[in-house]
């Protein structure tokens, strides 16, 4: 871990997936934001205002980190089956932790996994076509946000999409039921109109009328709005489709595939692409870490036996629920925002500090740990699963990274087993 | 200090001209040294009956990056099956075309390679390529960095902008992505496709940026010439997979204008247009060009029969080609104002014509090359088939009755017609030495790699002699990096982090202005972040070391 010698410009925000940056933070004990004013920016660094010390804590007593790392590694060393969940940590983080998960075999899911999964599902079901944020700026001429307003979850997505220097005019951005409360022109000030469609109305119907109406099948009575909406997209020269899988819930995969299919017929005449809304928290993160170190994406089970991908089995909730797994290692190192569930098994927390309240009973150990980009470097992948950006730490509280503890817990289980096959 | 000796084993060390004598060979502290009979070591290895030859160096493998992982997403079935792990220091990891980065490292090693190189490493991916590839283990690594379809290259050559300029941007692009070279690939095609031009051959203009994919190839192997990169540039040309290609790789190579230039599976562009299905083998027409061109190298990127992945960023073909995808899936992307990546998963058929043809394709130019040390054994994997497909490749390679025995169960008019049967040509080990260690440490500048000379690093696989050359490379008796065991009969013994070949060339740093002043206008990132580090370069390659070859304008690596 470092804290010093971040250049003014140089911060890069940890609180969404966009990862803005060309930010800078005035360091001390209030972290003050120049050069942008995002909300959620704002209130993931309120919540590192005036550090305490913090922590460790083993079954609610405060016990120092050595301890707490003994207690966590004893209990590790007994679990049959383990959960690691939250996973919301950086890249190095993911690496320590695929190590600790593989020396008595893990499942590892993400705590946004439930939102994750349609845009994976359809990615194993029939692909994606997908576009950048710096697409975005010099091309598009046709932005349409399909059931998300964009901004709720990602403050800074418009700024991000505005048009480079130097293009003529911005582009069109439409709204497609997305419900109310959308922004307006005056919140896009570079676009040249701003429309909401279909503001109500099931998503999935909509977006297969608009799918068909792309590919110039007739329909009876279809609204004029999505008519004209369809013929704008054909006319567009280079047109990007914006959804939010995590908005969709059950919809979302099916909400999927029809936006491929839509992007596939569209780019056989003219140029078009998606960009997924999704990933905080270190989810984009944690999901190519996992892909890349054992070939298959979160919701595996790794272990002796290799790897196995389970996306319906593996997911927190149901394990949970069914108690097929009997310890829960959860991580969540960006804010106070991702609190463990609540679960009848053993606990380990590696979590901001202020998750320490709420992780203070018999059965948990908490450890407090450092969040990539206030007080730790860090590396994050952005939305799009293309950028990665490096995080600087601009304050030094003295906390372990997730990939530390992770090690930590390695060297003690790989010492025990150590010393158990030298005792026979 | 830990001093091995390797005793009376067979030697194939064509960069020292060594062609199967039996020699010792010491190793010390990860290098290679003479040692006197009487000398003390540690370990000594008794390898009668074995051949000897460097670690295995692939120069053209898609081993790291996003379009590779997001083909392992996409292909959850090519991860079903779960290799039985024979040793406790193997993480797990699995796959076959996709195969995790863990599991990649673990079976190049296995099979004696000791070093590969990520060939299509896009400049806004580049930090989580190193990190890929730092999360393969024992192998060392590098990245050629995808220049001549990002909008700030092609904008200064509409412009005319001064060669010197160019050349400058390129030292600078090499720097900040920590690449050891260059690959273009479809040149200025992938930015041309964002634009909706479907097609581009070698003369015709970019739509946008009205300049040629002759002058992109031409600024950029000039740019790399004049800065002294040791790796030729690294060349994916126009029109890939498409009947009648052979023009415009002709074409290609014309532009190079006796620059160097290495062009990359060279199988996919080397197709002609004759006979009943319009599309047949220009493998005599390339070889006789390429023999006669002595600037020019190649890799062949064989197709192996079965299934894979192609994973590409060449939008503008992959895109072309999304439909014949099995099974049938596309991932694309326009990706940054730098480039894009499409991926299409593709099943080989024996029983195909074009993929029979392909296939032969592949063997007559590597058995018609007259100079092995300008031809490199790949199969672009996954691209062409997985890696792990090597030791079948050298087989085909050294046995014409194998061979021959393979030809015949393919598409009859292609076992009836194919040039291929009349090759009597069997590759001897010194040549299957030079195409898969010699020729590509030479052709990447990598002075103590790929020979087993005094001071060498001990990088060195050993082979127990078999009749069957399939069964013989797949699992070499002992495979050393850098003098430390790593794998014995197929099991591995030791998992070192392995290092990051970079190329370090001067500019006129005057270059980051422009650079600086394009990222303000078009990027979606600060123009700080476009750099990396040398100590961020340590960390997204998890801490192997760093190999940095310093390059001095026209000179020769330092
Ligand atoms: S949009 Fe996201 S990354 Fe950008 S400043 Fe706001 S929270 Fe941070
Ligand atoms: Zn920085
Ligand atoms: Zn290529
Ligand atoms: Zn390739």
């Amino acid at each position: 871990m470092s804290a010093a010698g971040v250049q003014p410009r140089d911060w890069t925000c940890p609180f969404c997936s966009l990862l803005c940056d060309g930010l800078a933070l005035a360091p001390g004990p209030v972290l003050q934001l120049r050069g942008g004013d995002c909300a959620r920016a704002r209130a993931g660094l309120a919540a590192f205002d005036h550090p305490a010390a913090a922590v460790s804590c083993v079954d609610g007593v405060p016990r120092g980190l050595d301890a707490a790392l003994d207690a966590a590694a004893a209990r590790l060393g007994v679990a049959h089956l383990p959960l690691f969940g939250g996973l919301a940590t950086d890249v190095q983080g993911m690496r320590a932790l695929y190590r600790l998960a593989n020396v008595r075999g893990a499942i590892l899911d993400h705590a946004h996994g439930e939102a994750m999964m349609p845009a994976l599902r359809m990615l194993q079901d029939r692909g994606q076509m997908f576009t950048t944020l710096a697409e975005i700026r010099n091309r598009a001429d046709l932005i349409v946000c399909i059931g998300t307003d964009a901004r709720s979850s990602h403050p800074e997505f418009f700024r991000r999409c505005a048009p480079a220097a130097g293009r003529e005019a911005g582009g069109r951005v439409v709204f497609l039921g997305a419900g109310g409360g959308t922004p307006g022109a005056a919140e896009i000030p570079w676009a040249s109109t701003v429309d909401a469609l279909c503001a109500e109305g099931d998503i999935f119907d909509t977006v297969a009328t608009l799918a068909a109406l792309v590919d110039s099948r007739r329909l009876a009575a279809v609204p004029a709005a999505l008519a004209e909406l369809a013929d704008a997209m054909r006319a567009a020269r280079y047109c990007v489709l914006v959804w939010e899988p995590a908005r969709l819930a059950q919809h979302g995969a099916l909400v999927g595939e029809a936006l491929l299919r839509l992007l596939m017929n569209l780019n056989r005449k003219t140029r078009a692409g998606a960009f997924t809304l999704g990933g905080n928290d270190g989810a984009q993160t944690a999901n190519a870490a996992m892909s890349w170190l054992s070939g298959l994406p979160l919701r595996s089970r790794v272990g002796q036996q290799g790897v196995d991908h389970d996306p319906l089995q593996y997911a927190t909730a149901r394990l949970l629920d069914e108690r097929a797994v009997d310890l829960l290692l959860w991580v969540a190192s960006f804010t106070p925002d991702l609190p463990p569930p609540p679960a009848a098994l053993p606990r380990i927390v590696l979590g901001h500090p202020a998750l320490a309240a709420g992780c203070a009973q018999p059965g948990t150990v908490f450890i407090p740990v450092a969040t990539p980009g206030i007080n730790a470097d860090g590396h994050l992948l952005r939305a799009d699963s293309v950028v990665s950006l490096p995080l600087h730490g601009v304050r030094d509280d003295g906390l372990a990274t997730v990939a530390e503890v992770a090690q930590a817990l390695v060297a003690r289980l790989a010492s025990g087993a150590a010393a158990k096959e030298g005792a026979r | 200090m830990t001093t091995i000796r390797l005793k009376g084993g067979r030697v194939y060390d064509p960069a020292n001209g060594v062609d199967g004598e039996v020699r010792d060979i010491g190793i010390r502290d990860g290098r290679i040294v003479a040692l006197h009979a009487q000398d003390k070591v540690d370990a000594e290895y008794d390898l009668t009956g074995c051949v000897v030859m460097a670690g295995g160096i692939d120069l053209h493998t898609h081993i790291g990056g996003g379009k590779v992982n997001l083909a392992r997403m996409m292909l959850p079935e090519d991860h079903r099956l779960n290799r039985p792990r024979d040793s406790l220091l193997e993480l797990a990891s699995n796959g076959c075309c996709t195969p995790g980065t863990l599991e990649t490292g673990y079976r190049y090693a296995q099979m004696g390679y000791t070093a590969a190189f990520e060939p299509a490493m896009l400049a806004s991916n580049a930090r989580q390529a190193h990190m890929e590839m730092g999360d393969t283990p024992i192998l060392d690594h590098g990245a050629y960095v995808m220049l001549g379809n990002e909008e700030l290259f092609l904008e200064m050559l509409a412009r005319g902008e001064d060669p010197q300029r160019i050349r400058d941007y390129v030292g600078w692009a090499i720097g900040a992505s920590k690449a050891m070279g260059v690959k273009v690939v479809n040149p200025g095609g992938i930015s041309a496709f964002k634009f909706n031009q479907r097609k581009l051959d070698v003369d015709e203009d970019h739509v946008h940026w009205q300049v040629t994919p002759r002058q992109v190839v031409h600024s950029l192997a000039r740019a790399l010439s004049e800065l002294g990169v040791p790796h030729p540039l690294h060349i994916h040309a126009s029109n890939l997979g498409v009947a009648g290609n052979i023009e415009s790789t002709l074409a290609t190579i014309d532009a190079l204008e006796g620059l160097p230039g290495h062009l990359t599976h060279i199988q996919f562009h080397s197709y002609g247009r004759e006979g009943p299905k319009k599309f047949s083998s220009a493998a005599r027409q390339l070889v006789e060009r390429v023999n006669a061109a002595p600037n020019v190298s190649i890799d062949v990127g064989q197709i192996i029969f079965g299934q894979t992945v192609t994973a590409s960023g060449d939008t503008m073909r992959q895109f072309a080609n999304a439909e014949l995808g099995n099974p049938r899936k596309y991932v694309g992307g326009d990706i940054e104002c730098d480039a894009g990546c499409g991926v299409v998963p593709f099943r080989y058929r024996e029983q195909s014509y074009v993929n029979a043809l392909q296939w032969a394709i592949g063997l007559e130019i590597f058995l018609l090359m007259d100079d092995p040390w300008r031809v490199v054994l790949t199969t672009d994997h996954p691209n062409g088939g997985p890696f792990t497909s090597y030791p079948h490749l050298i087989k085909l390679l050294m046995d014409k009755r194998f061979r021959d025995e393979q030809l015949a169960r393919l598409h009859p008019d292609v076992a009836a017609m194919a040039d291929l049967r009349e090759i009597r040509r069997e590759l001897s080990l010194y040549e299957i030495a030079i195409m898969t260690r010699a020729a590509p440490a030479r052709l990447l500048g990598l002075t103590d790699r790929g020979q087993l000379g005094i001071g060498a690093a001990a990088d060195i696989a050993v082979y127990r002699e078999e009749a069957d050359r399939e069964a013989m490379f797949a699992t070499p008796e002992y495979v050393f990096k850098d003098g430390l065991l790593v794998a014995r009969k197929g099991r591995i013994e030791a998992v070192p982090v392995g290092g990051t070949h970079f190329v370090e060339a001067d500019y006129d740093p005057a270059i980051e202005k422009t650079v600086e002043a394009w990222a303000d206008r078009h990027a979606s990132i600060s123009y700080r972040h476009m750099k990396i580090g040398t100590d961020e370069l340590c960390s997204c390659s998890n801490g192997g070391a760093l190999l940095a070859c310093k390059v001095h304008g026209r000179g020769r690596p330092l």
